[in-house]
């Protein structure tokens, strides 16, 4: 049987605008299969291709101060993820939800972290903790992620709620819940894609951040962008490659996993962004 | 939508501790570095709080409104081109049969997902002299020579110069437009994907081309995320530090580079300061503007 | 995660984890708690130690070492302008301790708890530094010069002046110099016959329109990585940290490194012990480690810089100390210069460099 002609909006059907998305991609991959194929090669200089080794990986493996970085960006991330998307939850919730005086200032207000130059955040986090005489450590680090995560979270949250039925709710409520048991069964249900995806979003904006960390880092607070920024400063060997193929690795399981969960979830198809 | 009144508990359960956390641990910090703004710089790099407009003024002087004004330059064409590669993309993911969306997307996220430091350091590798790219370049040379001495015609071709693609400003725009993409994707890609499709359907039945609908129907009901999918990306790229570091040649000093440099090297925090300030009232006039032009088209909301 | 990491995640590195997640969530610095922990904080540049030195010194002593990175001089100074994180011992150089004391930053060492001090080269440039007389707050680690690293094959002879990078087009589109304003800035000045240091806005303005005008022959201004462009061929001539050029002459004999007639920069890092440091007895024990002979040879070994240790020089690999790259002529040291603070005169060398990278 022929296939049928594409129709006018099935874009990706087309041979040309296929073309145009093949150069799209190959733009966005080309610099990471170059990173990954520089892990595997046998020189220490990602220079000239000298053979196929593995030793590489054995010794990002095998460094101890890569893993405590590592270890250290994980708890960061972690904590910042949970308490960013718990708040930024909320906070786009509320954006959705309620009518209040200078909303609009309001709005503008909280974006700003998104808006702000991050070298400007980063002196200006230093400049804070140490007048309060706090020390600098994963706690700080923990603390800024937060605050420059939280409102894309609410970015996210906010989104998702746009498309709710609001009658739902009213329903719910018709029948007898209380408000929190409205929230838990009928809102939250809702709500939950986009919390996975601002929480996602969140966590790479941690395990990305470098010029910030820097700033707000103490002795034994080393993450891993600080950690690879001083092993490039040094001199490029495939060891770094090796670290973020592994990490590209990480990235792409976690993602996967977390899209099956999400498709698993219902209809939702893609980031509600 | 309630009125707060309606539900004052539940509001401010919602709203205050995320605000809070923003006022503690952002806005604060962010008063003591315009209180720096005013200060002055000791000769062994203190600050000294103080009251003075000099840093201000110095901020205006003509070298560094020329960087400034290379910045915006560059995250003027940096956005251009975002939009060029980034719309179709956006489009693709958006109209993608359900089954492939997700896997598109998260393609389309991933790059976004590693390390920016290391995605820039790999451009390095691609474009440097003995790059990738140069290395792809001279094996398609030298098989064109091959085929040009097969039918007798000898170095046509002449031998293969490598070009040099990095350490020049244009080597900064592929990095930003690279570090920028996935920000102008993905508002642009939330507006299609929730986009009335019946429209653009109807205007393809009532006789407008496939060009047509894209320009007077499809552009327009994106617009609110191309205008922040944009706006994103010349934040971004104006406040940018990183990539002219590393991509750049002898005349890539941006204004992030500046503003690294006085907090660095130069230990003038605030000197700093003040061309952060800069930066970020520059910011404040474009997302301004922004509102402005949302406001006059219909049914955008921020 | 456990074979990911090819090393189980143990219940110790978790407690570790969580411990120093603890100790940055305590709001007051720097508790002593009478006898001090068995705890040191260092501050350091990657790839600045030996191999074995921190694993040698915790075994002796019992003390765990927390090992922190810093890429320059700025950023080390800048996290501790606002208040010391908690960092014992930090590596700053020559003109930043100079810095440092000015601003009162830095603890007066406490030569008692130092015998090995007395390996230090008794040659005054070592143990009587102009940025620290007497050692009083600076104890000299390492030490090089900044030169002209090149491609052999590329030159007839190897070069003599700083005119190959900084006057000539000869070398068109393949110099580097670097991107730190007071070494490019001050070799310009000392090419052009003047002072390393010079305050005087005329020379520095001379200098600024030296690399003005060469620009169009540099390739980059290079962020500490003149070594890799030399290596991948992108460059045949880089202003360079010796260190640096040492490093890629292992991988490739066709390169070479020279400090040029006129004389280069002069730098010196040093071990310092910061305001404020919770464990400082810890970090004299540390210094007085790091100065015992063997150590310090197996340190110098490691890292192929000079050290200033004159009791580690027999230990010394014979390789590196007949290697001029580490160890230069004596002609060459005289005619060279250490940078230092220039105060409020920072200000004339940070505006010319804006005006070179702007131009």
């Amino acid at each position: 049987m022929k296939k049928a002609r594409p129709t006018p909006l099935e874009y990706t059907r087309k041979r040309w605008f296929q073309l145009v998305m093949l150069f799209n991609f190959i733009f966005l991959y080309f610099p990471i299969v170059a990173l990954v194929a520089f892990s595997f090669n046998n020189s220490r200089r990602n220079i000239t291709w000298n053979g196929f080794t593995f030793k590489y990986y054995v010794k990002a493996f095998h460094n101890e101060s890569l893993f405590d970085a590592f270890l250290n960006s994980l708890i960061v991330a972690g904590i910042s993820t949970v308490v960013s998307t718990i708040l930024g939850a909320m906070l786009g919730l509320a954006l959705y939800r309620f009518k209040f005086p200078a909303k609009n200032a309001f709005d503008g207000w909280i974006h700003l972290p998104i808006i702000i130059p991050e070298i400007c955040m980063g002196v200006a986090m230093l400049a804070f903790f140490s007048r309060l005489n706090i020390t600098l450590g994963l706690f700080t680090i923990t603390v800024s992620h937060i605050a420059f995560s939280l409102p894309f979270v609410a970015v996210v949250v906010r989104a998702r709620m746009a498309g709710f039925d609001h009658s739902l709710e009213e329903a719910a409520r018709d029948l007898g819940a209380n408000q929190w048991q409205t929230f838990k069964d009928v809102t939250l249900p809702y709500m939950m894609p986009g919390v996975v995806a601002g929480a996602l979003l969140a966590l790479t904006l941690s395990l990305d951040d470098f010029v910030i960390t820097f700033f707000t880092s103490g002795p034994g607070s080393t993450t891993l962008p600080i950690k690879i920024f001083s092993m490039v400063r040094f001199s490029v060997t495939p060891e770094v490659n090796a670290a973020s193929t592994v990490l590209i690795v990480i990235t792409l399981i976690l993602s996967v996993g977390t899209m099956v969960i999400q498709a698993r979830g219902g209809k939702d198809k893609g980031l509600p962004i | 939508m309630e009125n707060w009144r309606d539900n004052k508990l539940v509001a401010a359960i919602l709203i205050v501790p995320a605000s809070a956390w923003i006022l503690i641990f952002f806005t604060l910090p962010l008063v003591i570095v315009w209180v720096f703004s005013f200060g002055e710089r000791g000769p062994q790099g203190q600050t000294f709080l103080a009251f003075t407009l000099d840093n201000y003024a110095r901020a205006l002087e003509l070298i560094h409104l020329g960087i400034l004004w290379k910045s915006i330059w560059t995250a003027a064409i940096t956005t251009l081109i975002c939009f060029i590669l980034g719309f179709p993309l956006a489009l693709g993911v958006a109209f993608a049969p359900a089954r492939y969306k997700n896997l598109l997307l998260l393609l389309v996220i991933l790059p976004f997902w590693t390390n920016l430091l290391i995605r820039t350091y790999a451009w390095i590798a691609v474009l440097r002299t003995r790059g990738f790219l140069n290395f792809g370049l001279e094996w398609v040379h030298g098989k064109l020579d091959a085929l040009f001495s097969l039918v007798k015609l000898p170095d046509v071709m002449g031998t293969f110069q490598p070009l040099a693609l990095l350490y020049n400003h244009s080597a900064v725009i592929i990095g930003l437009v690279y570090v920028a993409l996935p920000f102008l994707v993905l508002p642009i890609y939330a507006t299609l994907e929730k986009l009335d499709r019946s429209l653009m359907e109807a205007s393809l039945d009532l006789g407008a081309g496939q060009w047509r609908t894209m320009a007077f129907v499809t552009i327009p009901l994106a617009f609110p995320g191309i205008l922040s999918g944009l706006m994103l990306v010349f934040i971004l790229s104006l406040g940018t530090y990183l990539t002219p570091v590393l991509l750049g040649g002898t005349d890539s000093m941006m204004i992030g580079n500046l503003i690294a440099q006085e907090f660095g090297p130069a230990r003038d925090w605030p000197f700093g300061s003040a061309l952060s300030f800069l930066l970020l009232y520059i910011t404040f006039i474009i997302l301004w503007i922004r509102a402005v032009v949302a406001r006059r088209s219909k049914g955008v909301s921020y | 995660m456990e074979k990911l990491m090819g090393r189980p995640l143990t219940r110790r590195s978790f407690i570790k984890g969580a411990t120093t997640l603890g100790v940055g969530m305590t709001f007051m610095p720097g508790i002593v708690w009478g006898a001090e922990e068995k705890q040191l904080n260092v501050y350091n540049w990657d790839t600045y130690i030996g191999e074995n030195t921190i694993a040698e010194f915790t075994k002796k002593t019992g003390i765990k070492v927390q090992y922190d990175l810093f890429a320059n001089n700025e950023e080390m100074f800048a996290k501790l302008k606002e208040g010391n994180p908690g960092f014992d011992l930090i590596f700053p150089s020559d003109y930043m301790v100079e810095t440092m004391v000015a601003l009162n930053m830095l603890v007066p060492l406490d030569h008692g708890k130092i015998p090995n001090i007395k390996n230090i080269d008794p040659d005054p440039n070592f143990s009587n530094p102009a940025y620290s007389p007497g050692m009083q707050h600076a104890v000299p680690y390492m030490w090089g010069t900044v030169g002209i690293g090149y491609r052999k094959s590329k030159f007839k002879t190897p070069p003599t002046s700083w005119k190959v990078v900084l006057d000539s087009d000869a070398y068109k589109g393949k110099i580097a110099l670097l991107a730190d304003q007071r070494t490019t800035i001050g070799i310009a000045l000392k090419y052009l016959g003047y002072k390393l240091n010079s305050t005087n806005p005329k020379e520095i303005d001379a200098a600024r329109d030296l690399l003005i005008k060469q620009k169009p022959n540099i390739k980059s201004f290079a962020e500490d990585n003149g070594q890799d462009l030399l290596l991948s061929g992108e460059c045949d001539v880089v202003m360079e940290w010796n260190g640096d050029i040492v490093q890629v002459m292992e991988e490739d004999d066709d390169i070479g490194y020279v400090v040029p007639n006129e004389g280069g920069v002069v730098w010196m890092d040093n071990m310092c012990i910061p305001v404020g440091a919770p464990h400082p007895g810890n970090a004299h024990a540390f210094i007085n480690h790091i100065l015992d002979a063997k150590t310090g040879a197996d340190i110098a070994n490691f890292i192929h810089y000079a050290s200033p240790n004159a009791a580690a020089r027999k230990y010394v690999l014979p390789a590196d100390l007949k290697n001029p790259a580490i160890y230069p002529a004596a002609s060459a040291i005289t005619a060279s210069e250490v940078i230092i603070d220039v105060g409020d005169n920072a200000r004339l060398y940070d505006e010319a460099w804006v005006a070179v990278k702007a131009s």
